[in-house]
């Protein structure tokens, strides 16, 4: 075992000591910390500056509507601070070839120009920076420099700078101290060998722009969940003031849209995507609390509400009984604008009366489905893993092996199988890492 | 105990986003933290559990040689690990923290009276503020752990861990309380995942437990004792067919218990007419191939689902939650036994087929034929039996039509509900239960698997209702719960723990009958005898320190001091607002 | 010296609440993410069980100002520490005598069970004993 508060070098591990997890969202964080508890080493690699996955994104947490970024945050630091974990963040997983107890991993490290262990994160480079872009952290509804962090909890707290937009002006190498930036550096490919594979890497949101008729993209009060999310998070681009982007008017009345992108084999999406109920309720509800004295209607509309985890019907009874939110089943026909006010009138037809409605909301809030993550099928062939019609990973034996591919020494968790919500994923990481340590332990030597 | 040193107390406030700072008036709560008596520096910052909110607290620590920390943000429940870790990394002992839950216990239940909230802050600060001048350092101890985890369930979810466990190449022994292995899985008939058979899956892994090298089965069997604590419990196993009992030294316990379906005796339409059956009844059916009408012993031409039996019922106790499984495996049978009888309907609610391959068992169900209606669950549908014939009247929701069908079988497709004895599991391994009656977890979100008793895991349908994936998956993950302890071989436990003070112990004997562990004897060497604590067995509850008539007992970390000091600076505050000398 | 209380539009009465770490305090953990509002006259000291909780801690905090306490625990069957909560159902009869013979009324000093699920209970219990206190008005310490 390696000793507290020392980095492991994986260079120096054998391979059937060591763990790759690729995907740093919160199951794959939860399945290397399982494994590098057991003692194993694990190299995570995540594509982006920071780990978190989208958990980081998000406001609060249904069913307790515990906010995100307050559980969350222990866990990044405890990835970040454990001796048995090499964090390879702004990496990507080019090549994978070998046999469980054996892979070798080739790992695109991305040049971020800035370097890790001098870079303390303090941030005097940013007002440097010239250049401002839109922030992806905040989908793009904040800016941030070319030389950024996507949010304050970033793990590792360290400064990335984006080549795309950078004009290599040199400001920031000039104002920091530490002299930790350096835009010369460029992208390199290492090596590593790994016993056991965890592939974590998450899924991304459908975009709602393929519903023409419910005009995101057209009107600007019509926005996705994840938009919503980071409008009411006081680390968003809006300080946690819920508003309408139109104008900056706090929305009187907001309407939710539901299964957009989901349950609808005309799009190609004909499963459901298990957490868009209870993330729209949790939205709704957030809404009716952060402005109660504001916001005097709050509408769902849905086909079914499917409440089913543990703690969600009792959150959906309340979301009726007490924050007064109002459900209306049946599917959403189309949406207009009122060229007035730049309200939304949603015209649906209320299943259960048969009647069909129009009502005008001054913000419309569309909750997308989840989609298998960009790159899924060349991983999958790169491991070669079996996709499913839908683009997840395919399991052979899903009742009592839930987390193995076809491929021994690969395991599963999170999205990449299906829609899943946190506490399945997080239990989902817990699982592969058992089996990813059973392999390590296997191909080992004891 | 530790030397007196002079208590030098920092205080953080957190801002938790706008989660504290949106109603509590931070900013003038560090402000008058700052005067506080013993207080050195105070101060408030957006987030302090994030890596620059921990930095801060370790840099003021070494720039005001602080020994004690406050931090006034969400609940310890969440955190006090976290800031615990943080202050000793800045060499600060973690019995010298203190955590003031200003969210949970103030912002989030005050919103509509900021003002009120912040006095309410100001106040709980000003009594941690006092409570941690009277903290003393503890020693931090470890313990080694077993290498051997019981696995108490023997269905699907306790089977995969194991299995898993003992491929892991840990020791692992597994108690079933019935004759067979299996559970509930193993009175199914093929599965919606993949519509593989559940007698397939059940004996791919009944035989895989066997002929594991690390794994003993113990069938027949219940556990009726658990003492010790996280890496060295002893476990009494009584064998319910010889009566024997036999004890087990483990270090880690998975307690895989599962669920019962809930069978509405007494409750109409269920006992109107042998036809009335559970769905779980019809799976046992399907599983023997023997569907037929216990009434006539004939096939069923025309079969009904009533589904949310026993679920989602608000103001039912024990009956509110969703179970979670019945909606796809409902909709299965329903597809499973077109092909053999005429008609086929289902009443529903919603229809909650949100799993991997769902929807298209749910889409099958269509192609087959089956008739969906949605009714009103609140509003029962009326069922009669006329000269033995069902007749079911309801209405349609969606239709607005009032509806009558005659069914030759009805089946009711009941809740997942707790086990028969779980309140006996609850009670040995110390666990809480949530409304539904299923046990608690550490934390919903991010701790699903373990729970608030160090060393105790929980998996499958014992935490909350769900199938067999769902389960298996837990199962796993807390397969990985207990290899890590095993693997560590040594863990940390708490210091909390009463110390009696001989000088003072009048050997009353008070404190042994109140220590519900039995931690207390008597060393009967001294005259008169005096009380002596076994540590190690001593869970710290305190019940010992509060009988004590000679207040001999001292309960570390939770002292009669400390517990009085905070209720002095709640009603009686010092004087020192602008003051202080910092 | 009691610096806090300024003469304000309505009384807030002082409540001293003992709450158990497994379920009570869990319990208004809860109460607090599901945004249940109750007043705000409670302050909350966290005790591993009511058990640890001596009838002294009470009445000494009757005796220094408070115009009510609470006492919360786990259900009985449901102690985290297995019997700690019977034991301070058992000193509560006593602790009620006790606080009679002081010449204080009863209404108090309340014991409840709120488990760690029971958000809406343990609110209710601390809205019903604030109501209560509010009801019979400042105490003013008897044997003083």
């Amino acid at each position: 075992m390696t000793v507290a508060g020392e980095k492991i070098v994986v260079e120096d591990r054998k391979s059937t000591d060591t763990a790759l997890v690729i995907g740093g969202g919160v199951s794959g964080m939860q399945a290397a910390l399982d494994i590098a508890d057991q003692g194993y080493s694990v190299v995570l690699v995540e594509r982006t500056p920071s780990i978190g996955g989208v958990m980081a994104m998000l406001d609060k947490t249904f069913p307790t509507l515990d906010c995100s970024a307050c559980i969350l945050t222990p866990k990044l630091s405890e990835v970040a601070r454990h001796p048995n974990i090499e964090l390879m963040t702004y990496s990507e997983v080019k090549s994978i070839t070998g046999t469980a107890g054996n892979f070798r991993v080739s790992v695109l490290r991305k040049a971020r120009k800035v370097l890790e262990d001098k870079c303390s994160g303090c941030g005097d480079c940013v007002p440097h920076c010239p250049i401002e872009v839109r922030n992806e952290f905040d989908q793009g509804l904040g800016y941030r420099k070319a030389v950024y962090i996507g949010f304050p909890q970033n793990t590792p707290l360290v400064y990335t700078i984006d080549s795309e937009n950078c004009i290599k002006c040199g400001m920031c190498v000039k104002s920091c101290e530490r002299e930790a930036i350096d835009l010369d550096l460029e992208d390199e490919e290492i090596e590593i060998s790994v016993g056991a594979i965890v592939v974590a890497t998450g899924y991304e949101l459908y975009n709602v722009a393929n519903y023409r008729r419910f005009g995101y993209g057209r009107f600007k009060n019509v926005i996705n969940a994840l938009e919503f999310e980071r409008l009411i998070n006081a680390a968003g681009p809006t300080a946690g003031n819920l508003m309408r982007l139109s104008d900056g008017k706090i929305p009187k009345s907001i309407g939710f849209i539901q299964c957009v992108g989901a349950r609808d084999a005309t799009k190609d999406v004909p499963y459901c995507s298990r957490v868009c109920c209870m993330y729209g309720i949790k939205n709704a509800v957030m809404a009716k609390e952060l402005q109660h004295e504001n916001v005097k209607k709050v509408t769902i509309y849905s086909i079914d509400i499917r409440a089913f985890g543990k703690g969600f019907e009792e959150f959906y009874n309340m979301a009726k009984d007490r924050f007064g939110i109002k459900f209306i089943r049946g599917r959403v026909g189309e949406v207009s604008e009122n060229s007035r006010n730049k309200n939304i009138i949603v015209r649906a037809e209320d299943t259960t009366t048969g009647k069909f409605l129009e009502q005008e909301h001054e913000l419309v809030v569309l909750c997308p489905g989840i989609l298998p993550p960009k790159g899924l099928r060349d991983t999958a062939n790169q491991l070669g893993l079996q996709l499913d019609s839908d683009g997840f990973i395919h399991v052979e034996q899903p009742a009592s092996n839930p987390v193995d591919t076809a491929v021994s020494g690969v395991y599963i968790c999170g999205c990449v199988e299906g829609p899943k919500d946190i506490p399945d994923s997080v239990a989902a990481g817990s699982a592969a890492a058992m089996r990813a340590s059973i392999t390590l332990w296997r191909e080992g030597e004891h | 105990m530790a030397t007196e040193e002079v208590p030098r107390i920092g205080v953080f406030v957190c801002h938790c986003g706008h989660n504290i700072a949106g109603t509590v008036d931070v900013e003038r709560v560090a402000e008058i933290a700052a005067h506080y008596p013993n207080v050195e520096f105070a101060t408030h910052f957006m987030f302090m559990c994030s890596d620059s909110g921990q930095q801060l607290i370790r840099d003021k620590i070494e720039e005001f040689s602080l020994n004690r920390v406050v931090v006034a943000s969400c609940s310890p429940r969440m955190h006090e690990p976290t800031f615990r870790r943080v202050v000793e990394e800045a060499d600060v002992n973690r019995y010298c923290f203190e955590q003031v839950n200003l969210r949970e216990h103030v912002s989030w239940c005050h919103m509509r009276e900021p003002e009120a909230a912040t006095e309410k802050a100001i106040d709980l600060i000003r009594m941690s503020v006092a409570r941690a001048a009277l903290l003393v350092p503890l020693e931090v101890k470890t313990v080694s752990v077993e290498p051997h985890t019981l696995v108490v369930g023997g269905g699907v979810a306790g089977l995969r861990a194991a299995i898993d466990i003992d491929s892991r190449g840990f020791k692992v022994t597994l108690v079933e309380r019935e004759p067979e292995l299996g559970g509930n899985l193993a009175k199914l008939s093929t599965l919606y995942q993949g519509n593989e058979k559940a007698s397939d899956v059940i004996e791919r892994m009944v035989l895989a437990a066997r002929i594991s090298e690390n794994l003993t089965i113990m069938t027949d069997s219940e556990v009726v004792d658990v003492e010790g604590y996280i890496g060295n419990f002893d476990v009494t196993v009584k064998n319910n067919a010889t009566d024997k009992t036999e004890k087990l030294r483990v270090g880690a316990i998975i307690v895989a218990t599962g669920f019962q379906s809930w069978v509405p005796e007494g409750i109409p339409p269920y006992g109107m007419s042998l036809d009335v059956i559970t769905l779980a009844q019809l799976e046992e059916m399907k599983r023997d191939d023997k569907l037929l009408c216990p009434s006539t012993g004939k096939p069923p031409k025309k079969v009904m689902f009533i589904g949310c039996v026993g679920s989602r019922q608000p103001g039912v106790q024990g009956h509110e939650h969703c179970s979670r499984y019945c909606c796809t495996a409902m909709v299965k049978a329903a597809a499973d036994i077109t092909e053999i009888t005429d008609e086929v309907l289902i009443l529903y609610d919603d229809i909650r087929t949100f799993g991997k391959g769902h929807e298209e068992v749910h889409r099958s169900a269509h192609e087959k034929f089956v008739m969906f209606s949605k009714f009103d669950r609140t509003k029962p549908a009326k069922t009669t039996v006329a000269d033995g014939a069902l007749s079911v009247k309801w209405r349609d929701i969606l239709a607005g039509d009032n509806l009558e069908f005659h069914p030759d079988l009805l089946v009711l497709v009941t809740a997942m509900i707790p086990p028969e004895g779980v309140e006996k599991v609850s009670q040995l391994f110390s666990l809480t239960r949530s409304a539904d009656g299923f046990f608690n977890e550490e934390h919903i979100k991010l701790a699903p698997l373990t729970t608030h008793t160090a060393g105790v895991m929980i998996a499958g349908a014992a935490q909350s209702a769900k199938d067999s994936t769902d389960s298996t998956t837990q199962a796993s993950g807390a397969a990985a719960k207990a290899a890590s302890l095993m693997a560590r071989g040594e863990v940390e436990i708490e210091s909390t723990v009463a110390h009696v003070l001989e000088e003072l112990c009048s050997s009353c004997h008070t404190c042994a009958t109140a220590c519900p562990y039995g931690a207390i004897s008597f060393d009967t060497s001294k005259k008169p005898e005096i009380a002596v604590v076994t540590e190690a067995e001593c869970h710290g509850c305190g019940t010992c320190a509060a009988g004590c008539p000679s207040s001999a007992i001292i309960m570390r970390h939770s002292t009669d001091e400390q517990i009085t000091a905070m209720v002095e600076a709640f009603l009686m505050p010092p004087p020192v607002m602008g003051g202080g000398d910092s | 010296m009691t610096a806090t209380v300024t003469i304000s539009k309505e009384w807030i009465p002082r409540i001293a609440a003992f709450c158990c770490n497994w379920c009570s305090y869990a319990g208004a953990d809860l109460a607090g993410t599901s945004r249940i509002q109750y007043p705000s006259a409670v302050r909350i000291i966290r005790v591993n069980c009511t058990g640890r909780v001596d009838p002294e801690f009470v009445l000494n905090a009757l005796d220094k100002g408070a115009d009510g306490v609470l006492v919360s625990g786990c259900h009985p069957g449901d102690c985290h520490y297995t019997s700690g909560n019977l034991k301070m159902r058992a000193r509560w009869t006593l602790l009620q005598m006790a606080v009679e013979q002081a010449g204080i009324n009863p209404d108090r000093i309340r014991l409840q069970w709120a488990s760690a699920s029971e958000g809406q209970k343990f609110a209710d219990g601390v809205r019903e004993l604030t109501e209560k206190v509010k009801n019979l008005g400042p105490f003013r310490r008897g044997w003083q």
